[in-house]
């Protein structure tokens, strides 16, 4: 199967479970589990090439130009992990078929699990940083659903919040460090960057490549100190504590720590960051551990020690360490998800998880208790067992380790962690399963169905054959990984009996001192009870506390709502860096005359300035000052009409008429006047501002038009390629639906959005308590009868089919004349809302049956759909064709593709402004305000009847 | 262009400049706003009626054929000018009118405008209430 269908298999997969969960809880896990069974087998197929030595690689160029390509390959490193992702997902799978409870949301559960099981075996196989980088981020989001499934506990949300704002911010980091990284190299794939050991170690970036790379892996591997966050990761279900936190998210770190081992690894710097934090790591994670009571809580804390273990091996750097480090990720694999699921049937089975109540269920639960003893004892590192043979090599390394000249340290703490290791191990054994049958247990606990043990089971039987058989059954897979890491041929050939070596002394030190120290479990809970120590949680929260408080304070410096701060901050900075540019740069000299003043022009700016000037003396009354602004707009497009711009004369019409209405709308609801709020220092400094930036402005226009442009302009292309390469003789239509189609086709779908959030934002403040209030409303001055008056509606009737035609010829001469769709919709527009105007907004909502989303959606797409017809012909996104037609009886006419792009604008912005206006319209509503007929003089009444009534 | 066409245009657009001039003389100089609104109905039919006559004349006369636009203005023209002079009356009769300082709306007993139904559930839409 191709590497690309064995990641996407669980993406696309994720859509059968929430689909399936109708069919019932049996048909979703059943099409979870043969998904993940389907990429297993797509996988294990080049199982024997990959075991050969053999690279099985994908590669597809998705986005080169930014180096992003879609490589997948296949190595000895990334088959071991898929195969642990896809192998004990299949178990996971089966186990939460059992373990969810009726009322949890199942479908959801398997569509979470099977995305992250994409994003992780997208990660594995990944030959792209940036899009292993990609996978990277997917694991945090589908972690975050899945840590916060049981949505209604506030842990599981807490949990899921911290573990994404810590993996979160890693993954940041790691986007750094990986461009770094990157850019030294010179190639974004894993395969070329693996190879430039001596190019990247030599570069000064090395360092911040490093660390920004570790920071990844260490938030993401829980090491410390960003340790904290697994532990409350665990208040999610126990299928997901078991796969995210035995076999697979946590590991991702390790992962990438041992794909970059052959680049990154063999440094001093390497070895005392990577090594000590491993270190330090497996230290504390095992002596938390030991004094947790919560049995999922020892669980986390014994992974965060086994996972600082692995990253402390990765980090001595040597090659048999290394060995040691992808041997006992499959071992930790296999037996800490058996730990975890067996946890999860010990709380299913007696509803708690707290140890201080269990005890004694070896004789009610023989099966679970069987399970959980192997496993522990793996974990604990006792023969025969797969964990003791890890565990060797491990001390074996650290034996060998020399620690900043101190020889003795590395052993001596390992040994250190491993007795603590032993000590929580025998305490899982001994504190839940050993001991006297008890009779407080909250619920009666027994043996739990096949489908709850039988997962745990086969990785317990794994556990026994691996450290029985480890030549037979690691070796290939453990020898072909290894080779990967360390990039050349290694040996491996693990045994029970190594004979007396530092090792075993080491490892017997830590099982009796394990054993010594379970002895003495009451005493040194009381000792470390009384150590004074930082909680990660309180550190945590207060950081983000802190950390959201000064972003709220930046946020609320900068944007408190005054419209004018942002003026005054916006002007004063761009008259600043004009005044930069202008007392800096060169000034020509003046090339053009200026046209002669006459009559007509003259009135026209009269009135120009006139009303700008109104409005801002009349600006309190604002029903005045938006007459005002109508005049303004009415000169403005006269203006425009009167210096040859007439396709900005019809749009600035259309948008003059639309905003006012839509803005006589809104102050329906606003007050009528604009309270007095400045002191008159401060008009003057907002004055003296505007009164400079205006100037500034008008001046730089005139400057610039008396003179020549210092480079050549762009429009001499655009009126030279209008009508030879877009078919059209309107050269701005062409530039709108041509030259910058694309750019159009961003602002329709823009315009789409903005139109379809105010109708978002209606709907949610209409469905809160605002409700009640516009229902109480009363009118602000009484109002008058007769809404819809007789005159009136006739009139909008007569003119609808009129401005429709209009629009129809706007819409069509607008190649090559000036107009074009977005004045079409507009006037389009224009024509429905006088019908509101006149016969009220309920009369006319209901003769209008097509719904506003759909024609800006359908107006969106017909864009997209013309744009992409131009793929057809091999050619790209929005090319546009045209070609002249000619039929019998008509004039010879063109058809261009721009105009079917044309009809998206239209339908686009005709559906965007009616829905804002249907929106901001429902505001209005009351009961009975709908009319039932058009005018509220019902021409058809006989009076002579309601005479007779009346009396 | 003939003489007589000339004289034709001039004549139309002096007509027009008058009546522009009295309806706009007459909105300064009538008192009461009922009596104003007479006004600029002149300026809008025959003062703009007048430059729309020249501006056929001028294009049978100098372009030789028949211009429409000023037919279409003069529709728009006729459609919106009376609707403006009612709303505007609508408006007077609301903010400065009493049902007793205007004359009887006969059979109806109650002007329109002053009809306001007495709430929102009392819809608009019913025949209208009397006695």
């Amino acid at each position: 199967m191709s590497l690309f269908l064995i990641a996407a298999l669980p993406f696309i997969g994720a859509v059968f479970p929430a689909l399936l969960i109708r069919a019932g809880r049996n048909a979703a896990s059943l099409s979870t589990g043969a998904v993940t069974l389907l990429a297993l087998v797509g996988l294990l197929v080049h199982a024997p090439a990959v075991l050969r030595g053999e690279v099985v690689t994908s590669r597809f160029d998705w986005l080169p130009d930014l180096g992003l390509n879609a490589n997948f390959q296949l190595d000895g490193l990334g088959l071991l992990f898929a195969t642990l992702i896809l192998g004990i997902g299949l178990l996971i799978i089966t186990y939460a078929r059992f373990y969810l409870s009726r009322e949890d949301p199942m479908g959801q559960f398997y569509s979470y699990l099977l995305m992250f099981q994409g994003a992780m075996v997208g990660i594995v196989l990944s030959d792209n940083i940036l899009l292993l980088l990609i996978f990277w981020e997917l694991t945090s989001l589908s972690s975050f659903l899945l840590i916060g499934y049981w949505k209604h506990l506030p842990e599981g949300r807490q949990g899921a919040r911290m573990a994404l704002t810590v993996t979160g911010a890693g993954g940041l980091s790691m986007i750094a460090g990986m461009l770094i990284l990157g850019h030294i190299a010179g190639s974004y794939d894993l395969s070329v960057i693996l190879q430039h050991k001596e190019l990247i170690q030599a570069s000064p970036l090395y360092a911040p490549a490093l660390i920004l790379i570790l920071l990844g892996c260490f938030t993401k591997s829980a090491q410390f100190p960003f340790h904290f966050w697994l532990p409350h990761a665990m208040a999610a279900p126990t299928p997901v504590s078991a796969y995210l936190h035995s076999a697979t998210m946590v590991k991702a770190g390790l992962f990438l720590m041992a794909r970059m081992w052959p680049v990154l690894s063999g440094t001093d710097l390497w070895f005392y960051i990577v090594g000590s934090i491993g270190l330090i790591t497996m230290v504390l994670g095992a002596v938390i551990a030991l004094f947790k009571d919560d049995l999922k809580a020892l669980l986390a804390f014994s992974t965060v020690s086994h996972l600082g273990l692995i990253t402390m091996l990765l980090g001595f750097g040597t090659e048999a360490a290394a060995v040691a480090a992808v041997f006992h990720i499959i071992n930790h694999a296999t037996f800490k998800a058996a730990l975890f699921m067996n946890a999860g049937i010990v709380d299913h089975e007696t509803h708690t998880r707290d140890i201080k109540l269990l005890g004694g269920l070896r004789h009610l639960m023989p099966v679970t208790f069987t399970l959980a003893g192997i496993a522990a004892l793996s974990m604990a590192g006792i023969p025969p067992f797969n964990g003791f043979l890890s565990k060797e090599m491990m001390l074996e390394a650290a034996a060998h380790t020399d620690w900043a000249g101190v020889a003795w340290l590395v052993p001596a703490l390992a040994v250190f962690g491993a007795l603590f290791s032993v000590a929580y191990s025998l305490r899982y054994i001994a504190h839940v399963f050993l001991g006297k049958k008890r009779h407080d247990y909250p619920s009666h606990p027994h043996d739990p169905g096949p489908g709850l043990w039988l997962p745990p089971a086969v990785l317990v039987t794994l556990v026994v054959l691996i450290g029985l058989f480890p030549n037979a059954i690691a070796t290939p897979l453990v020898t072909a990984a290894a080779t990967a890491v360390t990039g050349h041929e290694v040996h491996f050939h693990p045994a029970l009996w190594h004979g007396l070596t530092p090792a075993l002394y080491m490892s017997i030190v830590a099982v009796l001192g394990g054993l010594l120290l379970l002895a003495l479990h009451r005493g040194a809970l009381a000792v470390w009870n009384n150590l004074p120590r930082p909680e990660a949680k309180v550190i945590f929260d207060a950081l983000v506390r802190g950390l959201t408080q000064a972003s709220r304070g930046i946020t609320d410096g900068l944007h408190n709502g005054s419209l004018t701060r942002y003026a005054v901050i916006f002007l004063i900075f761009t008259m600043g860096l004009g005044w930069y540019a202008f007392s800096t740069g060169a000034f020509g000299p003046e090339t053009h005359e200026t046209l002669p003043i006459t009559a007509m022009p003259l009135l026209g700016w009269f009135c120009l300035v006139g009303s700008s000037l109104c409005v801002v003396a009349f600006h309190h009354n604002r029903l005045l000052s938006l007459v005002l602004i109508g005049v303004t707009g009415l000169m403005v497009s006269l203006s425009f009409s009167y210096l040859s711009a007439p396709d900005l004369a019809l749009t600035q019409i259309s948008v003059e008429v639309v905003t006012i209405i839509l803005l006589l709308l809104a102050l329906n609801f606003l007050p009528q006047e604009t309270p007095r709020e400045s002191s008159p220092a401060r008009r003057i400094r907002d004055i003296a501002i505007s009164v400079t930036a205006g100037l500034g402005m008008g001046g730089l226009i005139y400057a610039m038009m008396t003179r020549d442009f210092a480079m050549p302009s762009i429009s001499e292309y655009h009126l030279a390629n209008s009508y030879k390469g877009g078919g059209g003789t309107n050269v701005v239509n062409v530039i709108l639906v041509d030259f910058r189609g694309f750019d159009t086709f961003g602002e329709i779908t823009v315009l789409g959005i903005a139109a379809i959030i105010i109708f978002a934002i209606t709907e949610a403040t209409l469905g809160s308590r605002v409700r009640a209030r516009l229902l109480n409303r009363k009118p602000w001055k009484p109002l008058a009868g007769d809404a819809h008056p007789l005159m009136m509606v006739v009139a909008t009737r007569m003119m609808m089919p009129i401005a429709f035609m209009v629009a129809a010829y706007i819409f069509f001469r607008g190649h090559n004349l000036p107009g074009g769709g977005f004045i079409a919709g507009l006037i389009a527009a224009i024509a429905v809302i006088m019908q509101y105007m006149a016969s009220g907004f309920g009369w006319a909502a209901e003769r209008q049956k097509l719904p506003y989303h759909g024609i800006i959606g359908t107006g969106v797409l017909v864009a997209a759909v013309t744009g992409m017809g131009a793929w057809f012909n091999g050619l790209p996104f929005l090319t546009s064709a045209f070609g002249y037609v000619h039929l019998p009886f008509l004039e010879e006419f063109e058809l261009a593709t721009a105009a079917l792009f044309d009809l998206g604008v239209f339908l686009a912005v005709w559906g965007a402004v009616l829905l804002a206006l249907q929106s901001l319209s429902r505001y209005a509503w009351q009961p009975g305000i709908a009319s039932e007929h058009p005018m509220d003089i019902n021409p058809e009444r006989d009076d002579a009847e309601i005479e007779q009534e009346g009396h | 262009m003939s003489q007589i066409f000339e004289y034709l245009i001039a004549a139309a657009l002096v007509l027009g400049g008058i009546f522009g001039l009295v309806g706009s003389f007459g909105l300064v100089k009538l008192n009461d706003p009922m009596s104003r609104l007479h006004a600029p109905t002149k300026a809008t039919t025959l003062g703009v009626g007048g430059v729309l006559i020249a501006s056929m004349i001028h294009a049978i006369a100098s372009e030789g054929h028949l211009s429409w636009h000023e037919l279409l203005i003069t529709l728009f023209l006729f459609l919106t000018a009376p609707i403006t002079a009612n709303f505007i009356a609508k408006a007077h009769i609301h903010r400065h009118e009493t049902p007793q300082s205007l004359p009887p709306a006969g059979e109806d007993g109650l002007w329109a405008t002053h009809d306001v139904p007495a709430s929102p559930e009392a819809a608009p839409t019913a025949p209208l209430a009397r006695d």
